[in-house]
């Protein structure tokens, strides 16, 4: 087990450390798409009128070129100029978010399989209809959001796999930790930074382990969930016909049709249908706002309008569906309580989901998803603390590899991350001609930064080889503290938000951002201040290897 | 594991079990599962969650016995063999369902 | 009474519950209270006070959202205020002789 738990823990470990770092933050991810785009910091809207400002835009919209991109290999043949029949329409608000998505798939006619459709999105601001320039990228909510489920990897899903393998790995890892550390509640508060390195790691790591247990066991668990069907295709693949069977027999009970009629049709006014759900949401005793809407079979006689109610007070996602004929306005379906089942597995995917408005449970989600974090950080540098005296008395490199991947993957990645956040300030809006765009280059700049963080870590931690402290990580933690001190004032200066100005009126999302970095910031000199005591201390004499899984 | 010398190969024979020899297990458990609840009147997509919930603790379970366990071979049996046979189950069972209904 | 008040009298309940926790573990009670005596009275109503505290904790929770909530905010307020009586118990020990007052300063 202990085998196990180190060498599967090491590998994976630092997969997910991005995953769990930027799963920390990607819980204020719309929060940071508000500092990554000034444009869009104002107060959350309710949703606009679908008749008056939504109709338009979405006649309008056709796929980008990525999406062109995307489908072509799906097709015979070049792909139409423009995409002439909707299959569905959809437009999605939350709490958290002043800007409303828009989506909408359309039928490829030459397409392989008759089932494939071509998305295109937009970004609106609800208060007047204006879209978005498309190339502001929502750093939160379209990179680091994505970057935590599948490291933006998304040739052939690779990318989700390495994060689905890695999360069973880390339920293995809570697994074979526990049977380790037998101690578990007699040493639930013990932490004692004054004894050996060894000795300290190894307690915070047991320490940031056990407490957050349930948050971490359940976190893995429920990702795990959630991209089911990616690692498991099965009524894809295996029971095509039986999924198949169900969706005919589905359509027939509830009364939404699965196919177009092939019969042009008007739409009525979905307005109407939004305030009569709304009515009758209200007349079962759960008001709320609308949380999603979407046509499927746009401007068809078989269309219908679905409205779902926004899951901001519990922790089941958006739900209590009602169904409207899209001709006509008249009720087709009120969705029925959910099964037993159903609300099972809406608890599961909606606690991970965090459709909620609770502002103290996100922090403290936050808080969970950073212990996970020091866990495997802490779990990475007991690794080469056990190991680096004995494999510099060897002349055999292993500790030292695996330092300059902790630095690459703990202080590197904060640098790529706060690197990011800056460049986003001092790129100009618009790129000029030949260059990638805005927010392309605001990726590139991210791994860059990353790649030269790596570089500088595996030159700085030559030291380890020699049984030492690397000098990398101190000096990581001062190029942290100063980047983290930078993009709050290259805030200030670009967009006049400063802290006095956005904690007076209350805008918490620039606000909370601004002191989140100020005190990663402090916190990074302290680290630097502690690291440097450290290293001016003279190294022990004998040193006692300590056994992970004795107390 | 500690009378056992851990040479590469040994590594990546319990590697191999514990990956490829867990994943068809669960696949079978979780098609096998599908089949069975739609069949005795669950709704279509509760039966697929609750597979995938329970397919996938067996999963984490099938991972640690392979590294676990004396008797690799057995093991691996068991997973493989067992994975397919339940697959073979769920595919008659989808026969019956789809022959019997609409 | 407001619901930001009710959130932080279940959190402060959990840091109580899981100080009481530590103070019944021998180690503990001597970081904190030094030679002053543990006896098996004391620790059993450290153990009952900090379960009790636990449970006012899930109640205040419970008051203030819908259950699913409820249970999450009290799950992970409880990793918090684990965490926050081992760093304190690390650092400002003494700080937590708060919490048995009524056993009279520690011995050192």
């Amino acid at each position: 087990m202990a085998w196990l738990h180190t060498w599967f823990g090491l590998a994976l470990g630092l997969v997910l450390m991005v995953v769990f770092f930027f799963g920390s933050l990607s819980v204020f991810d719309r929060e940071i798409d508000r500092w990554a785009i000034p444009d869009t910091r104002f107060e959350p809207q309710p949703m606009p009128s679908f008749d008056k400002m939504l109709t338009p835009i979405f006649k309008e919209m056709q796929p980008d070129a990525a999406a062109r991109a995307m489908t072509a290999p799906l097709a015979d043949g070049p792909l139409p100029a423009t995409f002439d029949t909707p299959r569905s329409w959809g437009a999605y608000t939350t709490h958290r978010d002043p800007v409303l998505a828009l989506f909408a798939s359309y039928e490829v006619p030459n397409a392989k399989d008759h089932e494939t459709a071509i998305w295109a999105l937009r970004t609106v601001d609800p208060r007047t209809g204006e879209l978005l320039p498309v190339d502001r990228l929502k750093i939160g909510s379209e990179f680091f959001y994505p970057l935590h489920y599948s490291l933006t990897l998304d040739w052939k899903n690779v990318g989700y796999w390495i994060v689905g393998f890695s999360a069973l790995m880390m339920l293995m890892a809570l697994v074979t930790g526990v049977i380790m550390h037998r101690k578990i509640f007699r040493e639930l508060f013990t932490f004692r930074p004054n004894k050996s390195t060894q000795r300290s790691m190894l307690d915070l790591h047991n320490l940031t382990g056990v407490v957050a247990l349930p948050f971490h066991f359940f976190f893995a668990f429920t990702g795990l969930v959630i991209f089911a069907y990616i690692y498991f295709p099965i009524t894809h693949t295996q029971l095509t016909p039986l999924h198949d069977r169900h969706e005919v027999l589905e359509s027939k009970e509830t009364g939404l049709p699965h196919d177009r009629a092939g019969v042009a049709a008007p739409i009525a006014s979905v307005d109407a249908m939004v305030a009569e759900a709304q009515r009758r949401w209200a007349a079962k005793g759960m008001a709320g706002d609308v949380g999603f809407l979407n046509l499927t079979h746009v401007g068809d006689a078989n269309g219908y309008v679905s409205v779902y109610r926004a899951g901001t007070d519990r922790v089941q996602l958006a739900g209590e569906g009602i169904h409207f004929k899209a001709a006509t306005g008249e009720l087709l379906r009120e969705d029925p309580p959910p099964t037993v089942v159903a609300r099972i597995n809406e608890f599961l995917t909606g606690l991970h989901l965090q459709h909620f408005k609770h502002w103290l449970l996100r922090w403290l989600y936050v808080l969970g998803g950073l212990s996970g974090a020091a866990c495997i950080a802490t779990g990475l540098f007991f690794f080469v603390e056990k190991r680096k005296r004995q494999h510099a008395r060897q002349g055999v490199s292993g500790a030292r590899v695996v330092d300059a991947l902790a630095v690459t993957v703990v202080t590197g990645m904060l640098v790529a991350t706060l690197s990011m956040l800056i460049a986003n300030r001092l790129l100009p809006d618009a790129m000029p001609a030949g260059w990638p765009l805005r927010g392309a280059m605001e990726k590139y700049l991210f791994w860059a930064s990353w790649a030269v963080a790596g570089v500088h870590a595996w030159w700085r931690t030559a030291a380890v080889a020699e049984g030492r402290l690397a000098p990398a990580w101190r000096e990581q933690c001062l190029a942290i503290a100063v980047l983290a001190m930078t993009a709050p004032v290259l805030n200030w200066i670009t967009t006049g938000d400063h802290l006095l100005h956005t904690i007076g009126s209350g805008y918490w999302p620039v606000a909370g951002a601004d002191l989140f970095m100020l005190a990663g910031a402090a916190l990074a000199v302290l680290a630097a201040r502690k690291l440097q005591q450290r290293a001016a201390r003279p190294l022990a004499v004998k040193n006692v290897t300590l056994e992970a899984g004795h107390a | 594991m500690t009378s056992i010398t851990l040479t590469p190969r040994h590594i990546a024979s319990r590697t191999a079990v514990a990956i490829l020899g867990g994943y068809a297990f669960t696949w079978g458990v979780i098609a096998l599962g599908i089949a069975l609840m739609y069949s005795a009147g669950m709704e279509f997509h509760d039966a697929e969650h609750l597979s995938y919930i329970i397919g996938l603790l067996v999963f984490l379970t099938a991972f640690l016995v392979a590294f676990a366990t004396q008797a690799l071979r057995k093991v691996a049996l068991v997973l493989v063999g067992g994975g397919a046979l339940m697959s073979a189950l769920a595919w008659w069972v989808q026969g019956l369902i789809i022959a019997s209904g609409v | 009474m407001p619901d930001a008040l009710l959130l932080l009298l279940a959190l402060l309940s959990c840091v109580a519950g899981m100080g009481w926790f530590a103070l019944s573990m021998d180690v503990h009670w001597s970081q904190v209270q030094g030679k002053a005596p543990h006896s098996p009275a004391l620790v059993k109503a450290l153990r009952l006070g900090g379960a009790g505290a636990l449970l006012l904790s899930l109640v205040l929770c419970l008051t203030v959202d819908s259950p699913s909530i409820a249970v999450l905010v009290w799950f992970m307020a409880l990793a918090g205020a684990t965490l926050a009586i081992a760093f304190t118990l690390t650092w400002r020990a003494s700080i937590l002789g708060m919490l048995v007052f009524w056993t009279g300063p520690g011995a050192r």
